[in-house]
């Protein structure tokens, strides 16, 4: 008799207790068991595969080139691999894998043993070192055609460099958060490592030199630009090489010779780089850290920069762990922001990564408040743009029509779906009493936008979704707003509760929007809005009301 | 986790260059994380499979709707306690120890208890809030999943299957690119879209379904127990109404007790809330302020939340084969809904289906062919007996008679005549024996006499007056639009044809639209054109609480908004 009768256990207990029977006879007595009892197909099958585990680990105990990984999970490989030091043992494992199932987990694992069984191998004693193509030529290399690394040898790196994005000759948001940003980490960093490396600001563009003065009161030490007329849209060719040129300090081995010695740029390359993570700024940041030869953390959340001790034998050559001094941390969010990784730029044993460059999502940094009294250098810089460089010419170009603003204005005049007896009319009589005033708007309800009225032509260009005023449309503060045929659904009125003085005109006495509005006028629309007109061309909007018979209404106290 | 800038993908080039066959791929893609995909998703991860879990919602039970009752039944498969420790203790609310039904005619009710039928076969029965109760599962299965190599990723809308040469093998959403899987299990709820990509259910006919629409109602926990009687928080009730207080709509109303809510809902069915052209939010209300009531509101109502969903009608839609390709549907995506009389259970069979669907996927790489998984687990629901719960072999046998109106309106006649009405009289008990029967309960046609008109005669017959008043006043739907929170994104639902002959139930059994509403979704409109007036409907999905009702009664093409867009219940 068994230990464990399995038809006395739901399924969902029985798959540990069955794994910690050792005895094959045991479990064919509990498979008896259970087929003369319950007959559960998963109750069998797992104790099947549990005898059969049994058996494969009798016949070849404890040699790893029989194990079938197929039958064991990424955590079973795991355990097994532990005590396994022989590379070829582990690469004939990998290749099973490989034409087996194939699972990514198992293969990193046994990669990653493989790593480390070779790192502790290598004592100190110098691997002859190939360039990739010629150390696998059985793979496919498809950035084959990049012939020539351009990392530096002891490359001295200092300086966080800022690269300011610029539209229509200002400062973009972003530009200004991450000099906020890199002024905070910089000062910290001055302190830990008792430094003084500069924020740098670089500012490419048609007007530049005004920018870059400006930098220096958001936190640069000292402001670079090139100012150009040709380059006042963003190029990326000629940005590119700009910026590159700016970066690599005199005597570079891959920068221009005749590249002057510069007080302020007595180092090889930015330590740090940033750039933002805007359309352009993510098409510069490419290049520039490709010609570099670094790497780059994309969409950054965060930045700080803390030393880190490093285990993979990648960075840290034979040894088990190494302390990275000066790491800026780049945190980005991964699926939608529902991870985090944290990318981080270390150099190689054999090879230097620097600058660490990350472009940044505008927003995430705080926007400082300029510091007029803030004193920093401000340098140009000279160069030669080359002319094929500008072979593409930008022939014309558009600023998106922000549509109908309807937020800055003394009057709005706003209709809702008390219209639908006679749309047209509706919107030529609301229309008509916003033109009366001086600065007067029209807008409607989300109600009009999506309802199927009728428009004629003539008044469509009243009622696209560029006038909605409400929650999903646009928000309203005028002095007056007039809101007529407008129920007042709470999604309306967060866009004008703000205006001062709200006037409604509508049949139904008891409309939400009555318990919100300084003045309610009862009556339809159709024939208030055309006397309100009226009276409003030879009087005052006080007469208006007053003709009207406005009363007080509940929102009346709230200003 | 860290990684290297400089040798790692980092660095992302989104050229749109890379062949079609290179898609991410996991073992197993769970899609939706309510029970059924939070219990798929826990049992893969059990037995190693890499699975990733997708959730549309900005958390897991933001987009999802009960009525509020979840049950263990002492014969299922699997239970949710037994795949979650502690999941009574941290996310439900309090057990339904009391079960009562009461038949209302006019202000007379007479109450029976169920707690025979309730408590037979039943473990245990809490009533849960779906927000609360989803999200802490999500914790959970993110957990677990994360240790196989997948997780789970909130606001990320799965809105199709991949396929390639006409197989299916993957999915493809609104935020990510397509993803393969040896195994997909759609978990996305009653209105599925892969179920319907993958043509394993429709949303054709009214008669299928069932609306429900809830109200979770404000009231301290203190309060509760004292009104409702109850023994301190380990303790609740259950209460059911029917009868004649829903206008002649087929269907009852509900009341669960929570911490420190109560859940009031009503349920009908679809077909009939179409014909009646019945405005549910007007139905829901005829319950809220009905004399009955009075006694636990005690003249105080603060509604925290309305919400509304469609329940499938298991014993017509679950598909007895719900599985095509390397999809499998569990819970509500494969009409997993079982709805008998009083007894409303849906939540325990989606997790007994998700935890036989990763077993069935888990027998089949057993066997080195993952396709059988699709077959295993069809086996495995009718070996298991859910099949038969679902679509009871009794129900089939008798559906023919008990459906027809003829016999309704015979059986009508008969309940309604002295001689139907003695005969409630005299076999008072044996009729509150009857309810209490399964075996009944499996017979109980879906026509008015069992909805309406018996509840009603018992009612009357054997019923007490209420003579409370209950002056509540439930919020108006403007309100209850008001204060539900939106960003619908595009518009997720079309209207094909506008006219109201085809479209225009939704106007009133949509639960945010009614006529003479301009603020819901469905609005009636008449239109001029070219001199002639013709009626029609126009659609704002603003409001949309993403029930369904209206692809089922209107001619429209529906989808889930984009992930993280569209309502969020913070109760449900």
């Amino acid at each position: 008799m068994p230990e464990i009768d399995p038809t006395e256990h739901e399924i969902s207990d029985l798959g540990p207790k069955v794994n910690q029977v050792e005895d094959a006879d045991e479990l064919r007595e509990m498979l008896e068991l259970e087929e003369s009892g319950e007959d559960r197909t998963p109750v069998k099958t797992l104790i099947e595969s549990r005898i059969e585990t049994l058996e494969a680990e009798d016949e070849e105990p404890e040699d790893a080139g029989a194990v079938d990984l197929s039958e064991k999970t990424a955590a079973d490989v795991g355990n097994l691999i532990r005590d396994i030091d022989e590379v070829e043992e582990l690469e004939a494992l990998l290749e099973q894998e490989e034409s087996g199932e194939n699972r990514d987990s198992v293969k990193r694992l046994v990669q990653q043993r493989i790593d480390s069984v070779q790192g502790s191998d290598d004592d100190g004693e110098e691997e002859e070192i190939l360039p990739p193509e010629e150390a696998h030529p059985e793979l496919d290399h498809p950035t084959a055609d990049k012939k020539h690394v351009r990392a530096l040898e002891d490359g001295e790196y200092r300086d966080m460099w800022v690269y300011c994005e610029t539209q229509h000759g200002e400062l973009l948001d972003v530009s200004k958060e991450m000099l906020g940003k890199a002024r905070e980490l910089m000062d910290g960093y001055n302190e830990d490592y008792d430094e003084e490396e500069k924020v740098v600001a670089v500012v490419i563009g048609d007007e530049a030199e005004s920018i870059a003065e400006e930098t220096v009161a958001y936190g640069a030490d000292l402001a670079v630009f090139y100012e150009d007329e040709r380059l006042g849209r963003f190029r990326h060719k000629p940005y590119a090489e700009v910026y590159c040129d700016m970066a690599r300090g005199a005597g570079h081995p891959y920068g221009r010779e005749d590249r002057p010695e510069a007080d302020w740029h007595d180092y090889d390359e930015p330590r740090y780089a940033i750039f933002p993570a805007t359309h352009n700024g993510r098409d510069l940041s490419a290049l520039v850290q490709a010609e570099l030869d670094s790497g780059l953390a994309s969409d950054c959340s965060d930045l700080y920069i803390e030393n880190e001790v490093i285990s993979n034998p990648v960075k840290t050559g034979a040894k088990d762990k190494v302390e990275f001094e000066r790491v800026l941390h780049m945190p980005r969010p991964d699926f939608s922001g529902f991870e985090y990784s944290t990318i981080l730029c270390l150099d190689s044993p054999r090879r230097e990564f620097h600058p660490q460059g990350a472009s940044v999502i505008p927003g995430k940094f705080e926007l400082p408040d300029p510091d007029p009294e803030r004193e920093g250098e401000v340098v140009e810089h000279s160069f030669d743009l080359d002319e094929s460089w500008l072979d593409v010419e930008v022939t014309d170009h558009d600023r998106l029509e922000g549509g109908v603003d309807l937020t800055d204005h003394e009057v709005v005049v706003c209709v809702g779906r008390g219209i639908d007896r006679d749309p047209t009319e509706g919107i030529e009589l609301g229309v008509e009493l916003s033109e009366t005033f001086d600065d007067g708007a029209f807008g409607l309800t989300r109600g009009v936008i999506t309802s199927s009225f009728q428009f004629d032509g003539h008044v469509e260009q009243y009622t696209g979704e560029d006038r909605q005023i409400g929650e999903s449309g646009q928000e309203v503060e005028p002095t007056l707003y007039i809101a007529a045929g407008v129920s007042g659904a709470i999604q309306h009125k967060v866009g004008c509760e703000e205006s001062d003085t709200i006037v409604a005109i509508n049949t139904d006495e008891h409309a939400d929007i009555r318990d919100w509005s300084d003045y309610y006028i009862h009556g339809d629309l159709f024939d208030v809005l055309p006397a309100f007109t009226e009276a409003v061309e030879s009087g005052s909007v006080d007469a208006a009301l007053q003709n009207f018979g406005a009363v007080p209404a509940g929102g009346g106290d709230d200003d | 986790m860290t990684e290297d800038a400089n040798d790692s993908a980092a660095v992302r080039t989104d050229g749109g260059e890379s062949t079609m066959s290179e898609h991410e791929h996991y073992e197993a893609i769970v899609v939706g994380c309510g029970p059924g995909g939070a219990a798929a998703a826990a049992a893969l991860a059990e037995n190693d499979v890499e699975t990733l879990v997708l959730e549309r919602g900005v958390d897991a039970g933001s987009k999802n709707v009960s009525g509020g009752l979840i049950y263990a039944e002492e014969a299922a498969p699997y239970t949710i306690d037994d795949l979650f420790p502690d999941f009574r203790e941290e996310a439900t609310e309090r057990p339904a120890e009391e079960y009562k039904m009461h038949n209302v005619s006019g202000n007379k009710v007479a109450s029976f208890d169920l707690e025979e039928i309730h408590h037979g076969g039943t473990e245990w029965c809490d009533a849960v809030l779906r927000r609360e109760m989803d999200s802490w599962l999500a914790d959970r299965v993110h957990e677990r999943t994360r240790e196989t190599g997948g997780g789970l990723l909130t606001d990320v809308r799965v809105n199709g299957l991949l396929r390639e040469g006409g197989e299916i093998v993957g999915v493809t959403c609104d935020e990510l690119d397509p993803i393969t899987a040896d195994v997909i299990v759609a978990a996305d709820g009653v209105n599925s879209e892969l179920a319907r990509d993958a043509g394993l259910m429709n949303w054709d006919e009214p008669e299928d379904w069932f609306q429900g629409v809830k109200a979770v109602v404000d009231m301290d926990r203190e309060t509760i127990e004292e009104r409702f009687d109850l023994d301190g928080p380990d303790d609740g009730a259950a209460h059911l109404f029917s009868g004649d207080l829903f206008e002649g709509v087929r269907g009852g109303g509900f009341l669960y007790t929570n911490e420190d809510s109560l859940s009031i809902g009503t349920v009908f069915h679809l077909d009939s809330i179409a014909e009646e052209r019945a405005e549910p939010q007007d139905l829901l209300d005829a319950l809220l302020t009905h004399p009955l009531l009075d006694q636990w509101f005690q003249g105080e109502y603060e509604e925290l939340e309305y919400s509304a969903k469609l329940v499938p009608d298991s014993k017509k839609v679950a598909n007895p084969s719900p599985h095509s390709g390397r999809l499998l549907l569990v819970g509500d995506a494969a009409g997993q809904m079982q709805a008998q009389g009083p007894i409303i259970k849906g939540m325990n069979h989606a997790v007994s289906a998700g935890g036989l669907a990763a077993e069935a996927f888990q027998d089949a790489k057993t066997r080195g062919d993952p396709t059988l998984a699709g077959d295993l687990y069809e086996q495995k629901l009718e070996g298991e007996g859910v099949m038969d719960q679902l679509r009871p072999t009794r129900y089939e046998a008798t559906s023919w008679l008990s459906e027809s109106s003829i016999a309704t309106s015979i059986g009508s006649a008969v309940m309604n005549s002295p001689i139907g009405r003695f005969g409630v009289k005299t076999f008072d008990g044996l009729l509150e024996k009857s309810f209490n029967s399964p075996f009944v309960l499996g017979m109980i046609p879906d026509t008015k006499i069992s909805y309406v008109t018996v509840p009603t005669v018992i009612g009357d017959v054997l019923g007490e007056p209420v003579s409370a008043d209950n002056e509540i006043e439930p919020p108006d739907l403007a309100d209850r639009i008001g204060d539900l929170t939106y960003d619908v994104g595009d518009p997720h639902i079309e209207v094909l044809d506008n006219s109201y002959e085809a479209s225009g139930t939704a106007v009133t059994a949509c639960p945010v639209s009614a006529e003479d509403f301009g603020g819901g979704c469905y609005r009636s409109e008449t239109v001029e054109s070219n001199g002639s007036k013709e009626r029609v409907v126009s659609l704002d999905t603003q409001p949309c609480v993403e029930c369904g009702t209206c692809a089922v009664v209107a001619d429209t093409h529906w989808e889930h908004p984009a992930g993280g867009k569209g309502v969020e219940f913070k109760q449900g």
